[in-house]
């Protein structure tokens, strides 16, 4: 029966963060933490594997000290059990610092017969994760998967790419990255909220994991984010007949130079 | 470390990113390597520009796979440029973890300063632009159609045959193309793109009778194409679809969230046609009506035939 491990990213709300006026900086001050979006597909992949064919599902997240917020989120969607290391390294890390912290932790809590991931991550959207976890565990890894299939040991995806879809399989362990069509995540209702508090969570402290303090240092470092702003004219038609609405847009398309 | 390299199973992205690559190797003072997947496609990069073009010979030709052939090929590289298909970022994500180096999705712009790669690129999915050094070695994915293809090199460089190993792990049992409509959205000049605002494929013709009346196309969101599948996947627009930059986009029915609007805000002129007065939509867009598509779409496509 297959063990699964889902790595999911606890993220800020994009939604809730501002572009300051003055200076075009990032307020993330009230924004509010979130499972990555997609990561939800990857919980619910493996969920749903496990509830008809048996098997366990463990996730893992590294992030700050607030990823301890998520806990009862993540398990309430059909983990079995969570680990989380939380350091502030992860504040500044890279999709290396990342991929090496994640890879020493699977160390030391796997082997899983699929480690599952999303197809990237809403706050960096990197896509790296999942070959960059495979790489450095020695594993195959399928990304861009949208059918996911595990029989006996052999793990059979369909991948889904702008040029084509492509069937492969693999026996034995496996890294994979989900595609956001694969399923529709659970809203975990009331029995799985309460359910979600009497399953275990165990942190991992980083240092356990012999990741020297160099291996923490990103090799991409962030010098600036700025807030894209978007300059437009904003003319609403709103008329209570859309035909003068759309005699005035028309105008104005005209006088734009388009026809 | 000595070299700029350079791959992408997409010939017309390979030699795309030969443009990038000769303005490092101004700055760098150091000789361009190409790894090419055919033999077409290594005379052409050798006589654009690259001073060497290793000629890989994968038996699967699964660039997936060759993860840890490549990074052979690459370990002396200052500079690795990766063509942004999902298959080279995949590839470009494993050879930069054999590198121990950092790697930028999608770069949007590259320049060396004090010895590091200084690149920019999106992030919250488009809210913001974020710029980062790298210390070499560096690896950047190139979207596609960010850069010309160069002029015919004075001297052209030399290809050499190299044998590579495949990841056989993986067995691809089996491969279907996606079946082009032949419209490439990104060449088009006015663009009506319908978001799930439509409540079924059939009223698709409403959007595709005022692209056609604009001489348009039609593109869209994500989960019209990925998860509705009424329209190819090749279709869609945003951080992890297309992006476009026409004269005029048509948004109708689509809120215009972040991660749609970072493929079409670029734009020329943004209309928005929604129900929903509060839609984001309506604050990226120059002109807009409130009202129901399915009574604003037919009037509009009236209007502009007289
Ligand atoms: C990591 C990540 C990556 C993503 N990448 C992409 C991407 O590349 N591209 C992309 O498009 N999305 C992407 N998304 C999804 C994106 O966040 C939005 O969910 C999506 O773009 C919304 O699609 P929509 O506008 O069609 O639908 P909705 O957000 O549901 O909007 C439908 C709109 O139609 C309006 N409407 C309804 N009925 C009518 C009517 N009768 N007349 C007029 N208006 C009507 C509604 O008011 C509403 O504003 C991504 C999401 C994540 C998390
Ligand atoms: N800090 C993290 N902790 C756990 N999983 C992560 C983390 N960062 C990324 N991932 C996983 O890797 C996927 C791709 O992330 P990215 O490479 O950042 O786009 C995400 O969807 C998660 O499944």
């Amino acid at each position: 029966m297959p063990k699964f491990l889902v790595l999911y990213k606890w993220t800020l709300d994009e939604q809730d963060i501002k572009i300051k006026s003055d200076d075009l900086s990032l307020d993330a001050s009230r924004a509010k933490g979130k499972i990555s979006d997609f990561d939800r597909n990857a919980i619910e992949e493996a969920a749903r594997i496990v509830e008809a064919k048996g098997g366990s599902v463990d996730v893992l997240t590294y992030g700050s000290a607030a990823v301890k917020q998520s806990l009862k989120d993540v398990l309430s969607r059909g983990a079995d059990k969570a680990y989380w290391i939380a350091d502030a390294s992860a504040e500044t890390a890279d999709a290396v610092v990342t991929a090496k912290v994640l890879a020493a932790a699977i160390r030391k809590i796997g082997p899983y017969d699929v480690i599952l991931t999303g197809e990237g991550s809403s706050d960096q959207f990197n896509q790296q994760t999942a070959p960059r976890v495979a790489a450095l565990l020695g594993l195959p890894c399928l990304s861009l998967v949208h059918k996911l299939d595990v029989e006996a040991g052999t793990v059979s995806v369909t991948r889904k790419l702008a040029v084509c879809t492509e069937q492969a399989t693999v026996s034995g362990p496996v890294v994979v990255s989900v595609l956001s069509d694969i399923n529709k995540p659970r809203i975990p209702g009331l029995k799985q909220v309460l359910g979600a508090a009497k399953k275990p969570n165990e942190e991992i402290a980083l240092g356990s994991l012999g990741v020297s303090p160099a291996d923490l240092q990103p090799k991409a470092v962030r010098r600036s984010a700025k807030g894209f702003v978007m300059t437009r004219k904003n003319v609403v038609f709103k008329d209570a007949n859309p035909a003068d609405s759309v005699a005035k847009l028309v105008s104005s398309l005209v006088s734009e130079g388009l026809f | 470390m000595t070299g700029i390299f350079l791959f992408s199973e997409d010939p017309v992205l390979a030699k795309q990113l030969l443009t990038p690559a000769l303005a490092l190797k101004g700055a760098l003072d150091q000789p361009i390597t190409a790894l090419a997947l055919d033999g077409a496609t290594a005379a052409d990069l050798a006589a654009l520009g690259a001073d060497t073009v290793l000629l890989l010979q994968s038996a699967s030709g699964w660039v997936e796979g060759l993860g840890d052939a490549v990074t052979d090929l690459v370990r002396a590289a200052t500079v690795v440029l990766v063509g942004g298909t999902q298959r080279g970022k995949h590839l470009a994500a494993h050879v930069a973890a054999k590198l121990d180096a950092g790697l930028t999705t999608d770069a949007k712009s590259l320049a060396i300063e004090d010895g590091k790669l200084v690149t920019s690129r999106i992030l919250y999915a488009g809210l913001a632009v974020g710029v980062e050094e790298l210390a070499f070695p560096a690896v950047a994915t190139i979207p596609p159609r960010s850069y010309p293809t160069p002029e015919a090199a004075q001297t052209p460089g030399s290809v050499e045959t190299v044998a590579v190993t495949d990841d056989i792990r993986v067995t691809v049992t089996g491969t279907t193309p996606t079946e082009s409509s032949g419209v490439d959205i990104s060449l088009a000049n006015k663009l009506v793109s319908v978001g799930r605002g439509f409540r079924s494929k059939d009223d698709l013709p409403l959007a595709e009778g005022l692209a056609a009346k604009l001489k348009g196309e039609v593109s869209c969101t994500r989960g019209i194409a990925e998860d509705e599948y009424w329209l190819p996947i090749e279709r869609y627009i945003g951080i992890s679809g297309q992006t476009v930059k026409p004269d005029l986009y048509l948004a109708v029915g689509l809120s215009g969230q972040v991660q749609h609007m970072v493929g079409a805000r670029e734009s020329k002129i943004i209309v928005a046609i929604n129900s929903d007065e509060r839609a984001p939509i309506f604050e990226a867009a120059d002109y807009g009506i409130v009202g129901d598509l399915y009574a604003v779409l037919p009037l509009l496509t009236a209007a502009i035939t007289s």
